[in-house]
């Protein structure tokens, strides 16, 4: 394995496993390069999108009373804009560098789950068409993209506007979701051998945490989007005080989900920060501890600041002075950054280039932007400012300072890996100025215009209140910013044709991401090396030549897996060899017939979606079943002498991390239901408990206890193949999923009989909902255990193959755990409490 | 020069009552404590990236980023924070409606509607629309409340704003120190009108004050030329719209004193000569989506003798 070989040979023998297949089949491709680019280049149109929308917003308000645009196509159009920018460009695009980055950066092959990469870009794509297509058709949302009811409720929004944003939201983060599933257990489980944590790059910390957010924050909108859907379409009452809901609690689960989502925005950002910054300034990130420690602080900070976008609701002083100081806290955090960024270039020899030219631009901005926060923060200035232009300018200058300045920077730095070539150095400095000088002019000054008492989302104002001159300026400053943004796509675009070769590494930087070919071939690198420090390529400058010559590990191709390593979550020890699949075409076509669910759920054919939804179910399930010992899984399950087994061999997969990580989505999901239970029975003006419970308590119970009997005894199960005992395995699955499908049907039959009325009382319509998601996993809980069943009978899962089991007993547990939860929230809580 | 570029009839930065002229000096004050913040950070910046380098060893550059990691990622934002909330809270309790010593505050009703302002004085039983007249130099609380999606009550020169919530009636404690004019303004996005819905506000003396509450006391009555009109009103326009003691509507702001009012349609046209003729003809082009059909209906000479009588209706 150590001597040299031929790297061209080598090249062909791995691009025969790993490459993407050419023509109309590169759809297929799963690659994370291709399907990071893809990411990356979607955004970029949406984001032209986004901007042309601002754009007519900015013509609209140059003068007073002018009668440009209709107001309803401007509530249209601000709703979109806001919408495209938050979720088609900025969430996507971050996620795309990431998908494209990571593995490179930690030395792997790919990510652990390239199919479920590949389902996420087509979500993105088909969800964020459905969602602008809507603006073609002169249908779109007009409620704003905070959504608020009741305004976006079925009797102040009639027709289908508010759907499309619901429904093609829900869908891109469908795809958001799994993004961020699919980076935390990359991150977690195929770092280069070696690499602990504390030797990781500072951009996958980054990542990591604002994977773990994404997970955490977006289930709590997926929820209230389901809630609201199900309101306007089925008229279940959440929201409706009359009927004892409460259009807070839509406030609560948006902005639950709203301000994680800024951080989920600037923290990858500031990780390129990060990353540039030492390159450039040519020192190793001064306070790489403290850097961590800021990262995963701010993670934590940004769930507990949601109600500072509540401040005018009425909320009790004590919990305002709460979120007041907690908001204000994250300026320790940032702080930190701010500061170590400072250091590192203070002590470092800086150079003076285009990228550097974003990052002061970044960094002037975004601090200017974190400061106005922090003054928003302070309650009774916010009273003053809270929905004028002054929230507008403070909330540009942190999304566009802390993330677009050094996205363009980033994307400068890492020109080369996508080309080949080096960007141009003229053109560039225009377009930063222009940016930099249109931004400023536009929002600088609507920090005055808001100050001057202009609130936001108005689509006109009369002459005469002090708002003309400012106006005109922003209006004019964002044509400025405009020219910019064309200049720095001109620049990037005719660089691909006329920029200099880079030749290996040329910004000397120090992580491994530069160790690859320029532009990467599909499998990055030939052979796996192992890391030694935090700056491989410092530590040792010819480490390229060495990988492209196959003298590291898993350089051996010829059994046809795509192989990478998997590692230990600390310490970065191989733990075993991660087989991946290859291009497939189900995640595309799982993307196409959830598009048609979403098309059915639009136009009100429900019998089209429930068949499209199984559809769906199908699909994934299909895909699920090639694994394991699986023939196209893994064509060949020989290891080379001396290496660890194949994951699939193991209790250690990836997919275990997967569904765990999974789960802690579904589980905020479900937590965040079980919330709007105790926040409407607690808050709710009108929340009226019916005299007799609805629910059967002792049939409930014994329902309970028999999905407590099978979990117990696939405990049991798993724990006899831990032992390699495979004996019964197949009978015991066959037992326990028709218990499970008993167990289902029985919570089915105590759903159905009870005498719920969803559409007139929030408190049934939220049992209702409950029992239902209970009921879907409850059902779906049988279902993967007789396919497991089904593998033993074929020989795909078993003592060789142990691992999916272990898989399928998270689900159990999930269920387990919910149906309890359940339990003590709807039957012995407001007994408890006497109702 | 700056301070003239703060003034405007709905600038905060021209404050006529306590709370907010609290929110004006604290906007000051930490304009300029985070002006010199970002103006330190920024000059860093620069510095450090134009000087010539003088070279570190890694001990060396740890030590220099411990110490400025503490003192401006812990020191600096600590303290800021410490004494931002040490001015904000006090003052933020200063403008919560709690129990005064005296007697209890004039109580004045205001709810929110797509896209309008129902006012209502509850114990005179005084009702009025898109305007709110207050005594000076009195605390008064609003309670405030929606008929359908939520709004906000903002009137900046007085004070910041609450929302009005369906099902809820939060109240705000506001003192206009200065008799005149005021602009509010809905200030929580409702529909596609949000811009069009202003509220004039008028302090006034106590004595006007009363005064302005007993005129409106008194029905109004109808003079002989107006009598036609006001037999089209009562079935086209009485079934929305309320004129004390001729007819009865909820669904549309109350009409009794119409013509003693600064502006129609929340604020989208000034009162002066021939805006209600204009309003009733045009109000769909002028205020799209409001919730008023078209009087196409109605005959033209109809529609400009109820205009006529309409701008009567000062009491």
């Amino acid at each position: 394995m150590n001597d040299t070989r031929n790297p061209e040979r080598l090249h062909q023998d791995f691009e025969a496993v790993w490459g993407n297949p050419r023509g109309w089949r590169a759809l297929s491709a799963v690659n994370h390069s291709s399907i990071g680019l893809r990411f990356m280049v979607t955004g970029t149109l949406f984001f032209l999108i986004g901007g042309l929308l601002a754009m007519l917003l900015r013509v609209q308000l140059a003068r007073p009373d002018l009668p440009l645009i209709d107001p309803r196509t401007y509530s249209q159009l601000f709703t979109m804009h806001g919408s495209v920018m938050m979720f088609l460009f900025a969430v996507p695009m971050v996620e795309g560098l990431a998908v494209y980055l990571i593995p490179k950066m930690l030395g792997a092959r790919d990510l652990v789950f390239p199919r479920l990469s590949a389902f996420g870009y087509w979500c993105y794509l088909f969800g964020g068409v459905i969602l602008v297509s809507s603006l073609a058709l002169g249908l779109a949302p007009a409620g704003g993209w905070f959504m608020y009811v009741p305004l976006s409720g079925d009797a102040h929004s009639p027709g289908v506007n508010p759907d499309f944003w619901l429904l093609g939201i829900t869908f891109v983060e469908i795809s958001s979701v799994a993004g961020g599933i699919e980076l935390v257990v990359s991150i977690l489980r195929s770092r280069a051998p070696g690499m602990s944590l504390d030797r990781m790059p500072l951009f996958a910390w980054y990542i990591l945490v604002t994977g773990l957010m994404i997970v955490f924050g977006f289930p709590p909108l997926i929820l209230g989007s389901i809630l609201l859907e199900l309101e306007r379409a089925a008229g279940f009452a959440f929201f409706d005080v009359a009927r004892g809901g409460d259009p807070l609690l839509w406030q609560h689960l948006f902005w639950l989900f709203g301000h994680p989502e800024v951080y989920i925005i600037f923290l990858p950002a500031a990780g390129i920060v990060s990353t540039l910054l030492p390159v450039f300034a040519r020192r190793p990130a001064v306070g790489y501890r403290w850097l961590v420690l800021a990262v995963i602080g701010t993670g934590f900070l940004s769930f507990g600041l949601w109600v500072h976008h509540m401040f005018t609701v009425g909320i009790p002083l004590l919990g305002q002075a709460f979120f007041s100081a907690a908001s204000m806290l994250v300026a320790v955090p940032t702080g930190i950054q701010v500061f170590a960024w400072l250091a590192t270039l203070w002590t470092g020899r800086p150079l003076f280039n285009v990228p550097m030219l974003w990052l002061a631009g970044f960094l002037v901005i975004f601090v200017a932007g974190g400061l106005t926060g922090v003054m928003l923060a302070l309650v009774p200035f916010d009273w003053q400012v809270h929905d004028t232009h002054f929230v507008v300018a403070h909330m540009h200058y942190v999304l566009v300072g802390g993330m677009l300045f050094p996205l363009v920077a980033g994307l400068y730095y890492w020109l080369p890996h996508f080309s080949g070539r080096l960007p141009s150095a003229q053109l560039g400095r225009w377009g930063f100025w222009l940016t930099f000088v249109g931004f400023n002019a536009t929002f600088l000054v609507m920090h005055w215009t808001g100050l001057l008492g202009m609130p936001r989302r108005v689509y006109t104002y009369q002459a005469g209140l002090g708002w003309d001159l400012p106006n005109l300026v922003s209006s004019v400053g964002s044509f400025v910013m405009a020219m910019g943004v064309v200049m720095v796509l001109l620049d990037i675009g005719l660089h691909f044709r006329f920029g200099r070769r880079a030749g290996d590494n040329p910004w000397r930087a120090d992580s491994l991401e530069w160790a690859t070919a320029l532009p990467p071939a599909s499998y990055n690198f030939v052979s796996l090396p192992a890391c030694t420090g935090r700056h491989p390529l410092w530590e040792n400058p010819a480490l390229g030549r060495g990988i492209a010559e196959g003298r590291h590990g898993l350089s051996i191709v010829d059994h046809g897996r795509r192989e990478t390593w998997g590692s230990d979550p600390l310490t970065g020890q191989v733990r075993e060899i991660i087989h991946l699949p290859g291009n497939s075409w189900l995640p595309l076509y799982a993307a196409l017939v959830l598009t048609l669910v979403c098309l059915s759920l639009l136009n009100g054919a429900y019998a089209l979606a429930g068949v499209a939804a199984l559809a769906t179910l199908g699909i994934l399930l299909r895909w699920s079943w090639v694994n394991g010992a699986h023939p196209l899984a893994a064509p060949d399950e020989r290891t080379q002498p001396g290496d660890p087994p194949l994951h699939s061999r193991t209790f250690d997969g990836p997919g275990l991390w997967g569904m765990g990580t999974a789960l802690l989505a579904n589980g905020v999901l479900f937590f965040s239901l079980i919330f709007a239970w105790f926040y409407l029975w607690t808050v709710a003006p009108k929340w009226r408990p019916p005299a007799q419970s609805p629910l059967p308590e002792l049939p409930l119970l014994l329902d309970g206890l028999l999905l407590t009997a099978i979990v117990l005894g696939f405990h049991r199960l798993v724990r006899r193949l831990r032992r390699g005992e495979q004996r019964r395995l197949e009978a015991g699955l066959w037992t326990l999923a028709g218990l499970g499908l008993l167990q289902a049907a029985w919570l089915a039959r105590i759903l159905v009989a009870m005498p719920l009325a969803p559409a007139a009382s929030a408190h049934d319509a939220l049992i209702a909902t409950t029992l239902g998601y209970l009921l879907l996993h409850c059902a779906l809980a049988p279902l993967f255990s007789a396919l497991q069943a089904w593998r033993v009978c074929l020989g795909l899962v078993g003592e060789r193959a142990p691992y999916e089991p272990a898989v399928v007993l998270q689900w159990w547990d999930y269920c387990l755990l919910v149906f309890w939860v359940s339990y003590f929230a709807l039957v012995l809580f407001p007994r408890g409490i006497g109702a | 020069m700056l301070l003239a570029g703060c003034g405007g009839p709905q600038s905060t930065l021209a404050p006529d009552g306590p709370a907010a002229q609290a929110a004006a000096w604290l906007w000051w004050g930490m304009f300029v404590w985070f002006g010199l913040v970002l103006l330190l950070v920024a000059s860093l910046w620069l510095v450090a990236w134009r000087r010539r380098p003088r070279s570190y060893d890694a001990e060396q550059a740890r030590q220099v980023g411990l110490r400025w990691i503490l003192a401006g990622g812990v020191l600096l934002p600590g303290l800021s924070i410490l004494v931002l909330l040490a001015f904000g809270i006090p003052l933020g309790l200063r403008m919560l409606p709690l129990p005064l010593g005296g007697p209890p505050p004039l109580r004045i009703e205001v709810t929110g509607h797509q896209w309008w302002w129902e006012v209502r004085y509850p114990e005179t039983g005084v009702v009025t629309a898109n305007q709110l007249i207050l005594p000076v130099g009195q605390p008064v609380d609003l309670e405030l409340a929606s008929a359908d999606v939520i709004h906000a009550f903002w009137v900046p020169r007085l004070g910041g704003k609450l929302d009005m919530l369906p099902g809820r009636r939060l109240t705000m404690r506001l003192r206009a120190d200065r008799a005149g004019p005021y602009r509010g303004q809905c200030a929580e996005f409702c529909g596609s009108q949000h811009a069009h819905m202003v509220l004039a506000v008028e302090a006034l003396e106590m004595a006007d004050f009363n005064a302005w509450q007993a005129a409106r006391r008194v029905e109004p009555a109808v003079a002989r030329e107006h009598a036609a009109a006001v037999r089209a009103f009562r079935p086209y326009c009485g079934e929305c719209h309320r004129v004390a003691g001729i007819s009865d509507g909820r669904r549309a702001p109350d009409l009794s004193d119409v013509g003693a009012r600064p502006g129609l349609g929340a604020g989208t046209l000034e009162m002066e000569q021939g805006a209600m003729r204009r309003w009733l003809r045009e109000h769909q082009r002028l205020k799209p989506y409001n919730g008023m059909p078209r009087h196409d209906r109605l005959p033209e000479d109809t529609l400009d003798a109820i205009a006529a009588w309409l701008e009567t209706l000062v009491p």
